[in-house]
């Protein structure tokens, strides 16, 4: 039987939360198929993240050290991943769904002709076999996935679970890696810029979806509940990706992520790197007109309906109430 | 310069999607089907290519049943020169890395300078067969791009991380870059283009052309989507029913209670 190897990220300095939550898949999977656990840690100057993998994930916990892992190199990193797969003679490969594990993980399943289930939220073992689930369509349907072969190379989502911690089994073993020419160049990291509108200090955000229809719309409909609650404006993706707002407005894992006392989500569906960004607000209302949109399962009131009808009465009740 | 651009044709974003009898896909009878929006952006960062240089030839690329035929004429009316339709019931069922072989034969066979695919398909969300297709023909990949500069053999691509970073890299060519939405502005087919695509060609091959009789399709498949379903609705919204005024009259309340008003 083969190992399960889970690829752990280095980030801000630390091992990422999501590479302990594999392990606590791994753990899971390894337990029910009798395999072990091992990790990899890739980077350069990186013992200390590796002895920290050790300890609190345990296992054997592989180290890859180069320059060239330094900052996240898709071939250097694709060469680490080869040589720990080779190593730990593992069948399963588990990586996080993160730009890392979404740039990196489809190659090494292509190169190991591997069945490659991507973000994944969950992971069984029934009656000796992996299951894998899964959202599709954006979130509107979920699905049961099998594998049928080996080796399987999978990533799941951050928070999927909760993470793993402290085994007494932990040892670091150094891996040598051999990285050839790289054909794609890290350059430089540019962060977020500071932004105009914080909406991560606004105690309440009105937020308006692709089905406003245009940039007129955000004005006319979703400010003035927005300002009549003393709030701020927000939307999601779609709509600052056809440029009626900047990207500052954006909510979600690719814009701000938010937890307001009040969201109050209008026309917007609720995909899922949109609810990655609101779903731990205090309270969420939301209005749209599909009574299957995903955005009401992390909602805690909603209303089917037209919000060119809804919005514009809320906003006169909310003046009135106010006085 | 050639430039091969790989499309899928999914459900429209405003489609309704139900569950098939099998309960392992969605019912495809009486939906609308469109240019998966990742991929008019890899077909949009193609075209803006070819309009600073003519001579750049842009391949589009497909696999799917009859109706794919109608995108790919979207296509051929927004700019691209020619189309290859893998149009083979054998080809149905296939994971990721099997349409990715398909793609990966045609790939070997185009010998393209530059590759664009959309980040990921609305429809299965694996986000796989780009970086697969470039991994089966031997050359570098990114992922998630926003923008995108080319300078003789070098491509620079900003990637998009999390929380609005950024990451850029640098490509020697030939490359796959994977477009995210909101790369580029995408452009309509004009009504001249639109009739020019008429007389534009679609290369129609079977995977047995392609010499991949029985390593792709579903029983080639080594991922099977058991089941599709409704997601668990956990414990939900509790949803307010009545006429406008009283749903409203209801917000009003829940929002004094929550002590905002």
């Amino acid at each position: 039987m083969g190992s399960i190897l889970v690829v752990a990220e280095i980030q801000k300095g630390k091992i990422r939360e999501a590479s302990y939550e594999l392990v606590s898949f791994a753990r899971k999977i390894g337990a029910a198929t009798h395999r072990d656990v091992k990790s990899l840690v890739m980077g350069q100057g990186a013992q200390a993240h590796a002895e920290e993998m050790a300890k609190k994930g345990g296992g054997e916990v592989y180290l890859a050290d180069a320059a060239e892992l330094a900052n996240y190199s898709l071939d250097a990193a694709f060469a680490a991943v080869k040589a720990a797969v080779a190593a730990a003679s593992a069948d399963i490969v588990l990586l996080s769904n993160t730009p890392t594990g979404w740039d990196l993980a489809p190659r090494i399943g292509a190169a190991l002709d591997a069945a490659f289930v991507p973000d994944c939220f969950n992971a069984e073992v029934e009656g000796g076999e992996l299951v894998f689930f899964r959202r599709f369509f954006n979130g509107k349907l979920d699905s049961r996935l099998r594998p049928t072969a080996l080796p399987i190379v999978a990533t799941m989502q951050p928070g999927a679970t909760a993470a793993f911690e402290g085994s007494a089994d932990g040892k670091v073993t150094p891996l040598a890696v051999s990285i050839g020419a790289c054909g794609t160049q890290f350059v430089e990291l540019k962060v977020a810029e500071a932004k105009g509108v914080d909406l991560t200090k606004a105690d309440i955000i009105v937020s308006g979806g692709r089905s406003l229809g245009g940039p007129e719309k955000f004005q006319e409909v979703i400010k003035p509940l927005a300002d009549a609650l003393g709030g701020a404006m927000g939307a999601s993706r779609p709509v600052v990706d056809a440029g009626w707002l900047p990207h500052e407005y954006q909510v979600g894992s690719s814009g701000q992520v938010v937890a307001p006392k009040l969201y109050v989500a209008c026309g917007i569906s609720g995909a899922i790197q949109h609810l990655v960004g609101m779903k731990t607000s205090n309270f969420i209302i939301a209005i749209n007109k599909d009574a299957d949109a995903p955005i009401f399962e992390v909602a805690n009131l909603g209303v089917v309906g037209d919000l060119f009808e809804v919005v514009p009465k809320l906003t006169a009740a909310v003046k009135t109430a106010k006085g | 310069m050639k430039i091969m651009v790989c499309i899928k044709q999914v459900p429209h974003q405003d489609a309704r999607l139900d569950v098939n009898g099998a309960g392992n896909w969605i019912a495809e009878d009486n939906i609308k089907f469109e240019i998966n929006l990742y991929d008019q952006h890899a077909l949009e960062a193609a075209l803006a290519l070819k309009d600073k240089d003519a001579s750049t030839e842009v391949v589009v690329v497909s696999v799917g049943p009859e109706r794919v035929t109608q995108s790919l004429r979207t296509a051929l009316g927004m700019g691209a020169d020619r189309a290859v339709h893998v149009k083979d019931a054998a080809a149905e069922g296939s994971d990721a890395l099997g349409t990715a072989k398909i793609l990966a034969a045609i790939g070997k066979a185009e010998s393209p300078d530059m590759i664009f695919a959309g980040f990921m398909a609305d429809d299965g969300n694996f986000a796989a067969v780009g970086p697969m297709l470039a991994t089966l023909l031997g050359v570098p990949h990114t992922t998630t791009a926003v923008s995108f500069a080319k300078e003789n053999g070098t491509v620079r691509v900003e990637r998009e991380l999390e929380g609005g970073a950024l990451e850029v890299v640098e490509l020697k060519t030939p490359c796959l870059v994977t477009t995210q939405t909101g790369m580029n502005q995408v452009r309509y087919a004009s009504l001249k283009g639109i009739m020019a695509a008429k007389k534009k060609p679609i290369d129609v091959k079977s995977v047995a052309d392609l010499g991949l009789a029985g390593q792709v399709g579903e029983a080639a498949a080594k991922v099977k989507v058991e089941k599709l379903y409704t997601p668990a609705k956990g414990q939900g919204a509790e949803m307010l029913s009545g006429s406008v005024d009283e749903v409203v009259g209801k917000l009003v309340a829940k929002i004094k209670e929550l002590g905002l008003l």
